[in-house]
């Protein structure tokens, strides 16, 4: 029973939309809380009355049209409120990360030049209070939670509950009337991967638009269930569930506390959820417990329907031809299994579900969708108020992130980066022309910073950072990550570091799994007492070769990768190690450092020989330092010839 | 050969070729089990709350029994004989607390174990003083027909008193369940069996507690003793069937009230599966006094805590 | 800051004797109403039997206890707690096998008015109290932020969240005065900070007098508005804790002899 959405010409506003919500949608829920226990409803008629009143004692606190309002906490109503009771007056709000620390808080509020912040509690006022000084343009907080407030005398503190009454209502109507769509209606702080966070302006007409193509392309009813549950300063939450919630007028409801999303999920059973890839891997890992801990015969039926699952699942969901036994099978399985499961999960209502940000696991992604979970991929941006990219209820792979969504047109450019430009393009990086300039053409293209590819298909992949990627010397495309990301795939395979920009052909350092090796070789009865003497044997050569063949091999019938192939490789002996400044701390290969210490080992790959004694300094684990020699042995990958033909090269 | 035939093949085959007499046994079975399930209950309430294997729990369902029936041998209404009779265990449950408990407080479980031993032992003596130790048939209006149901691979033939005692236990096991669960003084009952210190210092008073706990007891003891009456009319044997409580409660555990009812499920099931389909061809019957007693002795072997039981239990 | 409320608490001369051992020899002081009182001293210095005379476990031989102004000797843990006296225990004495939520639902055992049978049937208004006690419940909840943690069976939580549990169970009766056995033995430093943080917080925003037994000193300077430091059963000294720290006979019994 899909209404049709209001008219986002008519409609140019979050506030005119909230006016048109609470007149046409008058008893739909807008926003839950549990709170005490109890999930706690406001109607989209109770939304409009609390931002009225809020909107009115925010004015007659001095709020004026233009004005930055940072919004500093948890996703709780009463932000949210203030969010729109500040765009209703035609300031524009400032979301704010509720865990950065105070000198991080005081860069955004200082460069957004804060009039006006809405804290959540005395956690956040406090962080406020210590860099107040700083911050020339603050005049007002406003607080939500008086707990443990009542000692704090400064003028400018007022509690939320004592504003809502300051001030007159009337007149909330010709402010509303006042905002268009191309007003600014929010700035969103991007951290970046380097530098000073950056803050995106995007306006009314970016957000409706974008949040428009979404709910069209989704079929979004009014009775969707959302649980807005990501920082209200990232895009996502405030476009999936403020902006589409506006939009379509279903519900979002804001968890109980950040340590509960778990219990409120499943209470929940979203129909519509957005997560990043880590929450997924959680979500697996904890079923994997559960199921180590689990009776042997529970086990067993896990494990063998999970094998159905595999099977079939995925086909299933995607309406694809399945046999009449794994069919029945499947349908066994979700009354014994998957259905049980996906409750526990909070995942059994779920229509839409997407993961971005970063790359999936492919086993994982396929866990979710076998279970019949209809979980996406998508690839978006601040800048682009998210949407670049959405895989179709028909069109989802692992390995993609999908075709550009209605309305968005992409490009790759010659070194391989993503351009993209959609409604949705923002307007400026906020007092910062020059990144603007860099990043935004003059014809409305936005660089990524993220190299891909466009497949047959038309299907996105997002293979590495941009300025990662080189170039071998006949020009063929090498984005080291995405093939250290396949090589890693391989449970055998640690770590990989590949070379080949400005090279004639590719190679590679191994690191194997200590582990998984290990196991594989006491099971042969292979001798080894260290990590050297396990890497050095010829058989787990043998084993990377045989990886590494298979990975060419795939990589050949790819017209876009057949020319980075592994050719060569060693197999390091010792493990890349953080200590020795091998690894970042947070264990990503710095490429680099890397290139120096071993330009000897580099040198052979590419000179011919068929071994290298290496000699490499390395921390022990009690401190001190020494170093590790090892004689490797330099092997060759059987590459497969872009004619089909089979060569040792 | 013949005989592993008959121990392994032929039981099963019979339970195929004759589902409804297959049926007709398990009804029976479960029936008298929900029944064992109540005399275990009052085990585990006062064990559960107090710490105290009551010895005298059987007594209890024989001296309320026979009570209840004396009562109405002197023409006392059924329903007002029913809550005489309450009221009577009630009593008891507190002569119980000030005459034995109070005075043995923090004794050892053994002495308290000793004390109900002697609690028994008068309650059955005052019990036959009282009554006399004639059996005495229950009449409290008990429909008891055969009935004969219509399934669709046979007829089978049922009790009426034995559905309408299972129908009656398993409402009051209900009963008992939510009133453990969701009730401010179930609620109280379970944390004075967790821990003794902490439910003083919230406030919950033990002596009153171990009373109603003691009554409750009572009060299933009275139900339990009713069924078994209705069935068997109100003996002394009854002591002794109240017995096979014991078996019971090794298999559940001591501690679980969810495991005295499967327990007393599955023993109850389990005797009489035994007796028709191998008792009664090899062993010439009789195996429903002991064939608990060995599932018991089984479990003691390889899962002393029972099947739902806390770990470590200190046994009598 | 200082409160100097009236007396809620006032303990005279309390003797307490186990057989021929001496507990507790003459010990006075008062707990006046609003402060966070702390009594400190050696292991053995007897600090746990002065709470436990306090909230009835034990009954000293000598001396009195005025709670409210009415004096007393002879009282019941659970007469104690009808008045207003709650408390947590050093080694916690949880339900283990209940949910978190039941646990703090049985410290609001004794504000039950409902008489046992419209309890034990929950209906009328033993169904109604269960009801407005729930909304009290999780207020409480809601104060010590354990909602996450609300139907998890206590035994298998952290031990840092046990102690929480335990604050809260206690907290639940809206007590006048709050009994704290040692509430940061065990645990961590971020554990310690959360349990400060509640321990202030109980007092400044529910008002409620609060004494506690503590060894971190760091904790006890910080926390507590006065201070008494007993030794060998016996009161050293008295007085904020600056006044305290400054005493001779304080520094001598925690730096000069040891006890063991």
């Amino acid at each position: 029973m899909a209404g049709a959405l209001p008219d986002v010409a008519q409609y140019d506003t979050f506030p005119k939309l909230l006016r048109y919500n609470a007149e046409h949608r008058v008893s739909l829920a807008a926003v839950r809380e549990k709170d005490l226990g109890i999930w706690q409803t406001w109607t989209w008629a109770d939304f409009r009355e609390a931002v009225r009143k809020l909107a009115a004692g925010m004015k007659a606190l001095g709020l004026k049209r233009g004005e930055k309002i940072a919004i500093v906490g948890d996703n709780r109503p009463r932000l949210y409120f203030a969010m729109s009771a500040a765009q209703s007056l035609g300031a524009i709000p400032v979301p704010v990360y509720q865990d950065a620390v105070a000198d991080e808080m005081r860069f955004v509020l200082d460069h957004a030049e804060v009039a006006f912040i809405v804290a959540e509690d005395q956690e956040q006022v406090d962080k406020v209070l210590s860099q107040k000084e700083h911050l020339a343009a603050l005049r007002t907080i406003i607080y939500d939670d008086p707990r443990g407030m009542r000692d704090y005398g400064e003028p400018f503190l007022h509690a939320y509950d004592d504003v809502v009454g300051m001030g007159d209502e009337r007149g909330w109507d010709e402010e509303v009337d006042l905002g268009k769509g191309s007003d600014t209606a929010i700035i969103l702080y991007t951290s970046g991967t380097t530098g000073t966070p950056k803050g995106v302006v995007l306006s009314y007409d970016n957000l409706l638009l974008c949040a428009k193509i979404g709910a069209d392309f989704e079929h979004l009813r009014e009775d969707e269930v959302v649980l807005a549950y990501l920082p209200m300063a990232w895009v996502g939450d405030n476009v999936l569930s403020y902006c589409q919630a506006h939009l379509v007028g279903f519900s979002f409801a804001c968890p109980e506390s950040p340590e509960t999303v778990p219990h409120d999920l499943r209470e929940l059973g979203p129909t519509y959820f957005f997560a990043p890839p880590r929450v997924f891997e959680n979500l697996l890992t904890q079923v994997t417990i559960r199921m180590e801990d689990a009776a042997p015969l529970k086990r067993r039926l896990f494990r063998f329907f999970m094998n159905v699952a595999d099977r079939a699942g995925a086909d299933i969901l995607e309406g694809r031809k399945v046999g009449i036994a794994d069919r029945l099978l499947y349908r066994l399985g979700e009354v014994l299994v998957y259905g049980p499961l996906k409750n526990v999960l909070g995942l059994s209502r779920l229509r839409v579900g997407y993961t971005a940000g970063e790359a999936i696991g492919p086993e994982i992604f396929r866990f979710f969708r076998s279970l019949g979970i209809n979980l996406k991929q998508l690839y978006g941006q601040t800048e682009a108020s998210v949407f670049v990219t959405i895989q179709a209820n028909d069109g989802v792979r692992a390995d993609s992130v999908g075709p550009p969504a209605p309305g968005v047109e992409l490009q790759i450019t010659d070194e391989g980066e993503v351009l993209y430009r959609s409604p949705g393009v923002f307007q400026e990086y906020y007092k910062n022309s020059e990144a603007t300039a860099e990043t935004k053409t003059a014809d409305g293209w936005v660089h990524t910073g993220d190299a891909g590819v466009i497949d047959g298909d038309g299907h996105l992949r997002i293979i590495d950072r941009a300025k990662d990627v080189g170039k071998l010397r006949d020009g063929t495309l090498f984005a080291p990550k995405y093939l250290e990301n396949k090589l890693k795939f391989y449970p055998n395979i640690r770590e990989a570091v590949t070379f080949g920009h400005e090279r004639d052909f590719v190679t590679a350092m191994i690191n194997i799994d200590m582990e998984a090796v290990g196991n594989w070789a006491e099971k042969r009865n292979i001798p080894y007492s260290s990590y050297q003497e396990l890497a050095a044997r010829p058989e787990v050569l043998d084993i990377v070769e045989g990886h590494i063949s298979e990975l060419n091999e795939s990589l050949s019938a790819d017209p876009q990768f057949a020319g980075s192939q592994i050719h060569r490789f060693i197999v390091l002996h010792k493990m890349l190690d953080a200590d020795d400044g091998e690894l970042t701390r947070t264990q990503k290969v710095r490429r680099r450092f890397i290139a120096e210490r071993y330009a000897p080992a580099i040198e052979a790959l590419y000179g011919g020989e068929g071994n290298i004694v290496l000699e490499t300094p390395v921390t022990f684990e009690d401190g001190r330092s020494g170093t590790i020699t090892g004689d490797l042995v330099i092997r060759d990958a059987h590459v497969v010839e872009p004619g089909g033909e089979r060569a040792a090269a | 050969m013949e005989t592993l035939y008959l121990i392994f093949i032929d039981p099963f085959v019979q339970m195929v070729v004759e589902p409804a007499f297959l049926v007709e046994v398990l009804i029976g079975g479960l029936t008298s089990g929900v029944m064992y399930s109540l005399v275990a209950l009052g085990f585990v309430l006062i064990f559960k709350a107090s710490g105290i294997f009551n010895f005298a729990q059987g007594i209890f369902v024989l001296f309320a029994a026979l009570n209840f029936v004396g009562l109405m041998d002197l023409g006392v209404h059924p329903i007002l004989a029913f809550i005489i009779t309450i009221g009577i265990m009630t009593a008891l449950a507190f002569a119980v607390d000030r005459l034995v408990l109070r005075p043995l407080v923090n004794q050892d479980p053994i002495i308290l174990f000793m004390a109900t031993i002697g609690i028994a032992f008068f309650l059955e003596g005052f019990g036959e003083t009282l009554w006399g130790g004639d059996v005495r048939p229950v009449r409290v209006g008990i429909p008891d027909a055969a009935l004969f149901w219509q399934l669709g691979f046979g007829e089978i033939l049922v009790q009426s008193a034995d559905l309408f005692a299972g129908v009656i236990a398993a409402f009051l096991v209900t009963v008992l369940a939510l009133f453990f669960h969701f009730t401010p003084v179930g609620r109280a009952l379970r944390a004075v069996a967790d821990d003794h210190q902490a439910a003083l210092s919230v406030g919950i008073p033990l002596n009153n507690i171990w009373v109603i706990v003691w009554a409750v007891a009572g009060f299933v003891a009275l139900a339990a003793g009713i069924m078994w009456g209705a069935k068997l009319g109100v003996q002394f044997a009854l002591s002794t069937i109240a017995l096979k409580a014991l078996p019971v409660l090794i298999l559940g555990g001591f501690t679980s009230i969810p495991g005295a009812i499967i327990g007393g499920l599955i023993v109850g099931a389990g005797e009489k599966l035994f007796e028709n389909y191998w008792g009664v061809p090899l062993l010439e019957g009789a195996t429903e006094d002991w064939f608990a007693y060995i599932v018991a002795m089984i479990f003691l072997f390889f899962r002393p805590q029972g099947l739902f039981g806390e770990k470590i239990i200190e046994r009598v | 800051m200082s409160r100097s409320g009236d007396i809620l608490l006032s303990v005279k001369d309390i003797s307490l004797r186990f057989g021929g051992v001496r507990a507790l020899t003459d010990v006075s002081f008062d707990i006046h109403e609003g402060e966070i009182f702390a009594i400190i001293g050696p292991n053995g210095a007897g600090k746990s039997s002065m709470l436990n005379c306090i909230n009835g476990f034990y009954h000293p031989q000598e001396g009195t206890i005025t709670f409210k102004g009415e004096q007393r000797r002879q009282m019941r843990p659970h007469e104690a707690a009808a008045q207003g006296i709650s408390r947590t225990f050093q080694n916690i004495a949880l339900f283990k096998g209940m949910t978190t939520l039941e646990n703090v639902m049985t410290g609001r055992m004794l504000k039950m008015q409902a008489s046992f049978v419209e309890q034990a049937l929950y209906i009328g208004r033993g169904r109604r109290e269960e009801i407005a006690h729930r909304e009290k419940v999780e207020e409480v909840i809601d104060f010590l932020e354990i909602q996450s943690i609300r139907k998890t069976p206590v035994g298998r939580l952290p031990y840092g969240l046990q102690k929480r549990v335990e604050l809260a169970r206690a907290l639940a009766a809206e007590p006048e005065l709050l009994l704290l056995d040692e509430p940061m033995a065990g645990m961590n430093v971020e554990e310690k900070e959360d349990m400060c943080r509640f321990v202030l917080s109980t007092n400044h925003e529910l008002g409620t007098t609060i004494a506690l037994i503590e060894h971190d000193m760091g904790v006890v300077m910080d926390l507590s508005d006065r201070v008494v430091v007993l030794d060998y059963g016996r009161k050293l000294a008295e007085g904020t804790p600056d006044e305290v720290r400054g005493n001779q006979d304080v520094i001598d019994a925690y730096l000069g002899v040891s006890h063991d």
